[in-house]
């Protein structure tokens, strides 16, 4: 009983963690931007949400749609303003990004956005018994989108022009350049693509809890331990990953105790980029990661 | 069509011998010219504690906190000349103060002695944590200290060890606070003024090479692996000393210790002030800590607003504040009309 | 193109700066000699706003009043706050205390209330005001650390007061709960769920040590990190395990989702503890009615009026007035009440000393004996206010449980329930 327990909810929490992760991924796959605002551009997507949903009495879809357009048009414009001027020098794009995620978070902190009431509802109500374990349509529903989304992604880097463009300036950005791909449009499309990603993730995983500041900083660090520990530009690693921690993080919770989850993929951090930082499924890029 | 315009020209002063280490004094004028902004420095830092009337307590503590958040800065300063950039300052304040609140909790050693002692054993400890890692450069090496101090909130809060949730409280005081804000702004002088010095060695040059190309130095028969392993060393003496000085003065050490603040902080304060100085990071520090505490009544605005200054530095100043000072000091500046550079 | 972008740049961050600035306007009135309230406390959390708030309608009651006479001269009382912000995670003790001491040093407080939010905030500033000699009395933070400190150095510590509920009252409400829940239910089974912060787990072990020490099986002892918001795993074991009632111990806003996933899961336990967002009267509507069955414990009386109490509908009534309908209904369970108190406490004792002087201050809130919202006032040796059964005899909690269509209706103690915990409509069938 425990352990179907476990088996479900380690299937949940896995398309949870790939879902948290695609869009942080997809940006450092495309364009080797390690975007640190991911957790507060996920957080502004549930705000917004909520804000257009309780406030202005949108329609949850209209507020969804709204929201997701919103943060991917953040996205574009995080590029435009503050990436542009330190492309390239990758500590400064990481200062950067991080510093717009922490004033994001901060502003809906010091707005008063604290209180348990802003929660999002559910696309659909109810839950469904699998295997005597009740599960709710709402995890069963992530795992759809997860599925989805992975598959749309593979498509979209694959087998479309943009998607080859994209995938062709992260790997020689000057051989694209000469073929006639504009860089910092690439750029910017990747930025707002990982940020719309972020916004989707963030309405179908919110309504699970409550919107809180904090999730904001633990979603990057979700974002991060997944990307590092799957290999930084590939779907599938990108899966495996989630579902590598995915499982490791029920199975200790369940069996070690709640308070270890945390320390289990921060340990995923650390531990996979002292040991092989190119990820378990990463491509080895060795030379530049480390001498 | 021909552009008409004018471009500012720079011109070092005249001082007849200027080179990193010998100083060829001529005159009077030049030895001031060379020595005040120090000296300047120097004397109203160590005066500072003597205003105790004037200033009152609050602002005496804000000074110490200024110093502790500098000695973080210089710290991650001394570690970007090697080419290390950390995102995690705040595992060697923890290490640090961590152990200070062990070692006198367990021991019962007073602050005289566990201070020094946690400074060097918890530089130690940094090092051995840090040293599997090592040979990652750039954002991998960033990210795995981004990822420790939070790994080590969130062990200590799971396996309860050293306090756990609750921390260590009513840990033994040092005497008054002039001794301690002597105690830190000597720390902050001698680190400041130290590294820089030992930059400008022969060992600071090989440690400045590792930044530069590590891969040509490798290729000289040096391991770097083993100078990394010994900036982290010196660059952690700091921050260590920072985490064991707050424990004492606030007699108290947590989870909190290796909190984010401690992290963004110092970083904020070098990219204001600016990086490879070491003279930035403290004076980054000196804008930022004091201009938080005036904020104060924003409440979590003030973080807002630093990130605000982080992105703006990062963007419009990426040199920092000193070296456009210096440069302002160092160097005259002139309107010339373009025609005339032409011709 | 390029001049407009930096320009965009920089009008996107002088707005940001104009928007603090704006908000930073609006200061205090400064009346003649006014007595100085000082609230450093976490602001930006429920408890904390709600028991500022609590605060300010008991000095402007008083103020309406003339305010308070010290040696024949009425003087109004006026108060400053500061955010400590401590309930957020990651924020430094040290920096918590940095605002408590920049409040000290700028307003020159004649006392503080509310106070520290964190136990280990309020354990750490216990020095910090030793040091200032202020009269202090805390109203959310929990822990019996506090007690034990003050026994250890009275001379030392003895400016320090607590008014709400310390964790062995909690203790003690709860498994009275338990022992009735048992009896009536002929339940054996527990499951203790806590956030892990000190009070909480304080409160869950000595609740285990009594479940255990009377007859009850405890399946499992969960403690959650402050912020966590997936409780599945442990709701899956309590299921499992067959537990009958999940003991919740909880003040973070997201452990209000607890319910929620409860209901999801289908658990068929009764939930009786504490979780703070499901405390206020709003909660039946902000949880979608799904709060039903729940038996939640109120700290201090106050929030909810409680008929045996008059002063507490008095106040809620007050309360509910002055700050509108909405913010009457989201009145926390733990902090509001005794912070109201608190004030009248001080100025009672100011009063009687018939100085600001911190010795006499002092001594006089310890001798302290008045009706208020939290029942009857009185402070024990270390310096606790006596928490009971009986309003008329001492201070009181309440447990209630949520009833449909959205009531709270109290059950313990006996002489203020106005109901009977009953079985919630999910385990019936």
């Amino acid at each position: 009983m425990e352990l179907v327990n476990v088996l479900v909810f380690g299937l949940v929490n896995s398309a949870v963690l790939a879902l948290t992760a695609m869009g942080f991924s997809l940006t450092f796959g495309l364009s080797g931007v390690a975007n640190f605002a991911h957790g507060g551009l996920y957080l502004l997507a549930g705000y917004t949400s909520w804000i257009l949903a309780n406030r202005l009495n949108l329609p949850f879809a209209v507020s969804a749609v709204l929201a997701v357009i919103l943060a991917a048009l953040l996205g574009a414009l995080i590029y435009r303003l503050v990436l542009m001027p330190v492309r390239g020098i990758v500590l400064s794009e990481v200062i950067a990004t991080f510093a717009v995620g922490v004033a994001i978070l901060e502003l809906f902190r010091w707005m008063g956005f604290v209180t348990y009431e802003f929660n999002l509802r559910p696309f659909v109500k109810g839950s469904v018994e699998i295997a005597g374990v009740a599960v709710d349509y709402q995890r069963i529903l992530i795992i759809g989108i997860g599925l989805v989304l992975a598959a749309g992604l593979w498509y979209f880097t694959r087998r479309t022009r943009i998607g080859l463009a994209l995938r062709g300036m992260a790997q020689d950005e000057y051989t694209a350049l000469s073929v006639g791909i504009e860089s910092d449009w690439a750029a910017a499309l990747s930025l707002a693509l990982g940020a719309g990603l972020a916004a989707v993730a963030a309405l179908s995983i919110l309504p699970l809890g409550i919107i809180s500041i904090n999730i904001g900083y633990d979603v990057l660090l979700i974002a991060l331990a997944v990307t590092v520990l799957g290999g930084l530009e590939s779907t599938t690693g990108l899966v495996a990953g989630a579902f590598i921690l995915g499982y490791a993080m029920t199975f200790t919770s369940t069996y070690l105790g709640p308070q270890w989850m945390e320390a289990v993929y921060m340990a995923a951090i650390v531990l996979v980029l002292a040991v092989k930082p190119s990820g378990l499924f990463g491509k080895s890029k060795e030379l530049e990661e480390r001498v | 069509m021909v552009k008409r315009g004018y471009r500012k020209e720079r011109l070092d002063r005249g001082i007849k011998a200027r080179s990193d280490d010998i100083f060829a004094i001529a005159s009077w004028r030049e030895t001031l010219y060379l020595i005040l902004p120090r000296a300047a420095v120097i004397v109203s830092l160590l005066a500072f504690p003597l205003l105790k009337d004037v200033l009152g307590h609050y602002w005496q503590n804000v000074m110490l906190i200024t110093c502790t958040i500098a000695l973080l800065a210089l710290s991650w300063d001394l570690l970007a000349s090697v080419g290390l950039v950390s995102l995690g300052q705040a595992l060697f304040f923890g290490v640090g103060a961590y152990l200070a609140g062990f070692l006198s909790r367990t021991f019962g050693w007073t602050p005289l002695l566990t201070i020094p002692a946690s400074t060097v054993a918890g530089a130690l400890l940094c090092t051995a944590i840090l040293f599997p890692v090592l040979r990652l450069r750039g954002i991998y090496f960033g990210l795995i200290t981004f990822a420790l101090p939070l790994l080590m909130m969130r062990m200590i809060e799971a396996t309860k060890i050293l306090g756990g949730t609750e921390g260590l409280s009513g840990l033994p005081p040092l005497p008054d606070i002039t001794f301690e804000l002597y105690l830190v702004i000597t720390a902050a002088l001698v680190c400041a003024f130290g590294f820089k010095r030992l930059m400008d060695t022969d060992y600071g040059l090989v440690l400045r090479a590792i930044r530069d190309n590590d891969r040509s130095v490798l290729a000289s028969g040096i391991n770097i692996q083993w100078y990394k392993a010994q900036a982290v060393f010196i660059a952690a003496l700091p921050g260590t000393f920072a985490g064991a000085f707050l424990t004492h003065h606030y007699q108290f050490v947590g989870m909190p210790a290796f909190a984010l603040d401690f992290s963004i902080l110092p970083l904020t304060s070098v990219v204001i002030g600016g990086a490879g100085t070491f003279a930035g990071a403290v004076l980054g520090a000196f804008i930022l800590v004091p201009l938080s505490e005036v904020l104060r009544a924003f409440g979590t605005l003030r973080v807002v607003i630093y990130c605000s200054f982080l992105i703006i530095f990062t963007i419009g100043l990426p040199e920092g504040i000193f070296r456009f000072i210096e440069r302002k000091y160092h160097q005259f500046e002139r309107v010339v009309p373009l025609e005339e550079v032409r011709a | 193109m390029k001049r407009l972008l930096l320009a965009a740049r920089f009008i996107f961050l002088a707005a940001v700066l104009v928007i603090g600035a704006a908000a930073c306007g609006g200061k205090d009135e400064k009346k003649a000699a006014p007595i100085v309230i000082g609230v450093p406390t976490a602001l930006g959390s429920i408890e904390g706003a709600d028991s500022l708030r609590a605060v300010q309608l008991a000095v402007e009651e008083i103020n309406a009043k003339g305010g308070v006479s010290v040696k024949g001269e009425k003087r109004p009382l006026a108060v400053v706050s500061i955010d400590t912000r401590e309930h957020e995670p990651g924020i430094p003790v040290t920096d918590a205390l940095a605002a408590v001491d920049k409040l000290i040093a700028e307003k020159k407080p004649n006392a503080i209330l509310v106070g520290a939010f964190r136990s280990e905030v309020l354990l750490s500033s216990m020095d910090l005001v030793a040091k200032h000699k202020i009269p202090y009395i805390t109203t959310i933070a929990m822990t019996p650390d506090f007690q034990k400190k003050v026994k250890e150095d009275y001379n030392k510590y003895k400016y320090m007061f607590r008014m709400c509920l310390n964790a062995p009252y909690l203790v003690n409400y709860l498994s009275r709960t338990m022992g009735f829940v048992g009896k009536e239910f002929n339940f054996k089974k527990a499951y203790i769920i806590v956030q892990d912060v000190l009070w909480a787990k304080g409160t869950g072990s000595g609740l285990e040590k009594w479940l255990k020490d009377n007859g009850w099986e405890v399946v499992g002892f969960d403690a959650y990190p402050t912020g966590a918001s997936d409780f599945s795993s442990s709701l899956g074991k309590a299921k499992a395990g067959g537990a009958q009632v999940i003991v919740p111990i909880f003040d973070m806003p997201q452990s209000g989702i607890l319910l929620k996933q409860a209901r999801a899961m289908k658990v068929p336990a009764l939930m009786a503890g504490f979780i703070s967002p499901a405390a206020p009267g709003s909660a039946w509507k902000t949880f979608e009615g799904e709060v039903e069955g729940l038996v939640n414990l109120l700290f201090e009386i106050g929030p909810m009026p409680v008929k045996a109490v008059p002063r507490s509908v008095q106040f809620h009534e007050s309360y509910t007035k002055k700050y509108g309908q909405e913010m009457g209904a989201k009145l926390s369970g733990h902090g509001p009440g005794p912070s109201y108190d608190a004030v009248y406490v001080l100025a009672g004792a100011i009063e009687k000393a018939g100085t600001l002087e911190a010795d006499a201050l002092a001594a006089a809130i310890k001798a302290t004996d008045m009706e208020g919202v939290i029942g009857r006032i009185k402070f024990s040796d270390d310096h606790q206010v006596v928490y009971d059964v009986n309003p008329k005899e001492a201070a009181i909690g309440a447990v209630f449980q949520w009833k449909a269509p959205g009531v709270r209706v109290p059950v313990f103690p006996e002489t203020a329930a106005e109901g009977k915990i009953e079985l919630p409509p999910y385990m019936k069938n």
